[in-house]
């Protein structure tokens, strides 16, 4: 059945491509629709609009993945190391890959030579949050797209790394940052879109989510995620995201949060972009009454006019900065001898929901992860069951100058699942999610100052719940909501995952390992020391008969900022910055 | 030839010096990099492509009793004052890697310093308070925070007085908050009249009295309840390993402060000036 799928998919590209205009180098919308079905290239950021990370490939399997080794490496260089959670675009024999302190390179892949780069010229004055990462780009036409840490999205010749267009998505010196990869998706009205979130500090923002014109970079329409806002069609205003005030108070909406700072993915089945959105503004949850939507929710989007179809919010009223951007996968399940539409996501506030992505009815939520405290469990309308004793407290109640009481809560604010995206495999229907087993005590600090004047904050610090390990990559059945198998790592996992049709599964490790696991069992069958830690997420494509895997490596994100209690597991790890391209030699293929 | 380029080469990596240095390091080079705020009026901000404000004199006046040229770094304040410690004093940004020898307007509290060992936090030289900035013609006498029940108060959004308001009678003030996203915004609500009143420090709500000209304002201090800290010292910060320069830039504030000039300073911007106990 999926076979055949991928053929028709595949059959219909090749007769787009031999009656269309646009040239064998250039990239039409169909072929990133088709990104999954076809296998010599990797034109979307996870393997197809879906983002299930799958590859129809089998040439690499189980019985020779034990053979792979290296091609080349390609250094990122300089002294701008740092964290490089990159995905990188292969297209015509071409990688495209972007790296830490918004840089990108074309890279020939018969040699691992230096086409061009791209070095974005970064004003002062920005304070990014979190780190210097980019997280990929986006190619159509004759271009590749990229965002850049002052918050702009830049549209480059793909032949020459020349700047085409630059546009602002935000305004840096007010706290916006970019760093996702840009999603481009079909419309009837506007032809190629090119969607983008936003991303910022903490305080201010309001979230987005907005579509330009791929060749001119003009907006086609902006979404804002919080109640009240006013979204744009045509320059001119569309409609209001929700209700003013119905779950927020006073003037708070102004400034809710609820960044996009993750992009989102889409699913041509039904139409619909799907974003997940962070954490309110501000922290302190006493101060914000109401659910607060559409913050920590993930919300479904017509690409045709910018108007959200539904909204589904994982953690209401957050107090534990549950930040909940995560990817929501569309995927068909068959439960009881029927297919549902569904879609999963697995969030940071540790559950794994599945919900009917036509309209955003819950339809389950599983723990990914041990221990949840915050929440008893999801009830049957998908809101938590939440533990008042596991709320942080309102650091008004606490006496002047005096620590206030712990409460520990599980996940950490860094989440049963960051950033790092899952994968889903359609040989054995599971999801692949790289998950982490930590918690965090949070209490009521006495005093801590911002700009000049004094306030009680909160002070944190995150711990692991087991001695021997804090990684977890899952097999989890979105049917049953039960985990099939576990892999343990003892630093955080921080990197994406990759499955394929030849029954592996493909992490790296901050230890510095590309490791490759059985799909069913979850056996380790091969891994591989890049030299620094791995916190990107895996690809693989077919080029000359030969199936390759790339990985970009080079140990940050937020792990190191934020470590706590986890830093000591961390801290002798090495910064890097490269990219390594594996494959299996020829003289070894046959075996 | 060799000697020139070697001389030449090691003159740029001191220009280029952008971390926090001790004493004779920024004697030498001969410029002090000191941090002040961004959008932080009457101490520090910018208008018209020109520095302004009391911290801004105050830099000024260090680097000539020093004998050196001012760098001045201005930039936003971070989530808390750890963070703005760590990226303006003893590590620097991320992106540039650039910090200052000296920041300006840092708390002086015990708590503060013990939590941050990399810096050392000393030589008081303003006081603040909270207060609150208000329209005589709309509140008479602003004996009590109740009165925003029933009239509109303006503060800037996620500062301490933001909190302070938000939590107040336990979130009865909420429909009545205005919060703006800059200081100059906040200023803004107050001069177009959409809030009767702002909470700011002291010298902030001073400043906001003195410039929207066309208001029988007065400043008030009503009991705040919970409220974390009502005054406070500000003082300055140095690289744990540069005590020496803070010595040197004590000796600068102290003059600043017995000749009067401090005082003259802040009149300027119409703010009285209070001396902290040092």
């Amino acid at each position: 059945m999926k076979q055949n799928f991928a053929w028709m998919a595949f059959a219909g590209t090749l007769a787009l491509a031999g009656a269309g205009t646009a040239t064998a180098a250039d990239v039409t919308i169909d072929d990133l629709m088709n990104d999954q079905a076809t296998t010599d290239n990797v034109l979307t950021y996870g393997l197809g609009p879906r983002a299930q990370r799958f590859s129809p490939l089998d040439t690499l399997n189980r019985d020779n993945v034990k053979n792979l080794f290296p091609v080349w490496s390609f250094s990122f260089g300089g002294e701008k190391q740092r964290g490089q959670e990159s995905q990188p675009l292969i297209h015509d024999g071409v990688m495209y890959v972007t790296g830490s302190y918004s840089r990108m390179w074309a890279i020939d892949i018969a040699t691992g030579d230096e086409l061009w780069q791209y070095d974005a010229r970064l004003p002062e004055g920005i304070l990014p949050c979190c780190d210097v990462i980019n997280r990929g780009a986006a190619i159509l036409g004759d271009k590749v797209f990229f965002g850049t840490l002052d918050a702009k999205i830049v549209a480059l010749d793909k032949k020459t790394g020349k700047v085409i267009w630059r546009k602002t998505i935000g305004d840096y010196k007010a706290g916006y940052s970019y760093t996702a990869a840009p999603l481009i998706v079909p419309t009837e009205a506007h032809g190629p879109i090119i969607v983008t979130g936003n991303s910022g500090g903490e305080f201010g923002i309001v979230g987005a989510v907005e579509a330009r014109n791929p060749d001119t970079g003009d907006l086609v329409w902006s979404r804002p995620t919080i109640e009240g806002h006013m979204g744009t069609l045509n320059g001119e205003e569309s409609t209001m995201t929700g209700t003013r005030n119905e779950t927020w108070a006073g003037d708070m909406w102004q400034n809710g949060g609820g960044a996009t700072w993750l992009g989102g993915t889409y699913d041509p089945d039904v139409n619909l972009l799907f974003f997940g959105t962070g954490n309110p503004a501000p922290w302190n949850s006493y101060l914000r009454p109401g659910d607060n939507k559409w913050t920590a929710s993930r919300i479904a989007i017509n690409p045709e006019n910018g108007e959200i179809e539904w909204g589904y919010q994982t953690t209401p009223h957050d107090g534990w900065d549950y930040d909940g951007v995560n990817e929501f996968i569309a995927f068909d399940m068959e439960k009881n001898g029927e297919t549902i539409k569904a879609g999963a996501t697995a969030d940071r506030n540790g559950f794994f929901y599945v919900l009917d992505r036509t309209n955003g009815d819950f339809i389950s939520g599983s723990p990914f992860v041990q221990n949840i405290s915050w929440a008893k469990g999801i009830d049957e309308n998908g809101r938590p069951i939440w533990d008042p004793a596991n709320r942080p407290g309102n650091p008004a109640e606490s006496a002047d100058g005096k620590k206030g009481e712990a409460i520990f809560a599980v996940p950490s604010f860094l989440g049963g699942k960051n950033w790092m995206p899952m994968a889903y495999s359609n040989k054995t229907d599971l999801f692949y999610i790289p998950s982490n087993e930590w918690g965090m005590d949070i209490w009521n600090e006495p005093v801590t100052y911002k700009k000049g004047a004094a306030y009680l904050g909160a002070g944190f610090t995150i711990k692991p719940i087991f001695d021997d390990y804090i990684g977890s990559l899952k097999a989890m059945n979105p049917v049953t909501g039960k985990v099939k198998w576990e892999y343990r790592n003892k630093a955080p996992l921080w990197g994406g995952v990759l499955s394929t049709a030849g029954g592996l599964v493909f992490t790296g490790t901050p230890e510095g390992y590309l490791k490759a696991f059985d799909d069913e069992t979850g056996e380790e069958l091969w891994k591989f020391q890049t030299g620094t830690g791995i916190v990107s997420s895996p690809i693989t494509w077919e080029q000359g008969g030969e199936q390759y895997v790339a990985i970009v490596t080079g140990w940050g994100g937020a792990v190191p900022l934020w470590g706590g209690e986890v830093a000591k597991v961390v801290s002798y790890l090495n910064q890097g910055g490269s990219v390594w391209v594996f494959k299996v030699p020829e003289q070894l293929a046959s075996r | 030839m060799f000697k020139t380029l070697a001389i030449s080469a090691l003159l740029f990596i001191v220009s280029a010096a952008s971390w926090a240095r001790p004493y004779d390091d920024v004697i030498d080079s001969g410029f002090i990099t000191i941090f002040v705020y961004s959008d932080y009026a009457p101490y520090s901000w910018e208008e018209d492509g020109a520095y302004r404000g009391i911290d801004v004199e105050v830099a000024e006046y260090i680097a000539e009793y020093l004998g050196v040229e001012l760098s001045l770094l201005m930039r936003g304040a971070d989530e808390n004052i750890d963070d703005d410690l760590r990226i303006n004093i003893w590590k620097g940004d991320l992106i540039h890697r650039k910090a200052a020898d000296v920041m300006l307007h840092v708390p002086v509290d015990k708590e503060v310093d013990a939590r941050n060992d990399l810096a050392v936090i000393n030589n008081a030289y303003f006081q603040e308070e909270m207060a609150v900035v208000v329209d005589r013609d709309r509140i008479e006498d602003l004996e009590t925070f109740g009165y925003f029940t029933s009239e509109k108060v303006g503060a800037e959004l996620d500062t301490a007085s933001d909190f302070f308001l938000s939590n107040a009678f336990r979130g009865l003030l909420h429909p009545n908050i205005r919060r703006a996203n800059t200081f100059a915004d906040t200023v803004e609500l107050y001069a177009s009249g959409e809030v009767a009143a702002v909470m700011a420090s002291r010298a902030q709500a001073e400043y906001i009295a003195s410039v929207v000209q066309d208001r029988r304002s007065y400043i008030a201090q009503p009991p705040m309840p919970g409220i974390v800290r009502k005054d406070w010292r500000v003082g300055i910060a140095v690289k744990h390993d540069s005590r020496d320069l803070a010595y040197a830039v004590g000796d600068a504030l102290n003059e600043l402060i017995v000749s009067g000039k401090l005082s003259e300073i802040a009149a300027e911007y119409g703010v009285t000036y209070i001396e902290p106990e040092r």
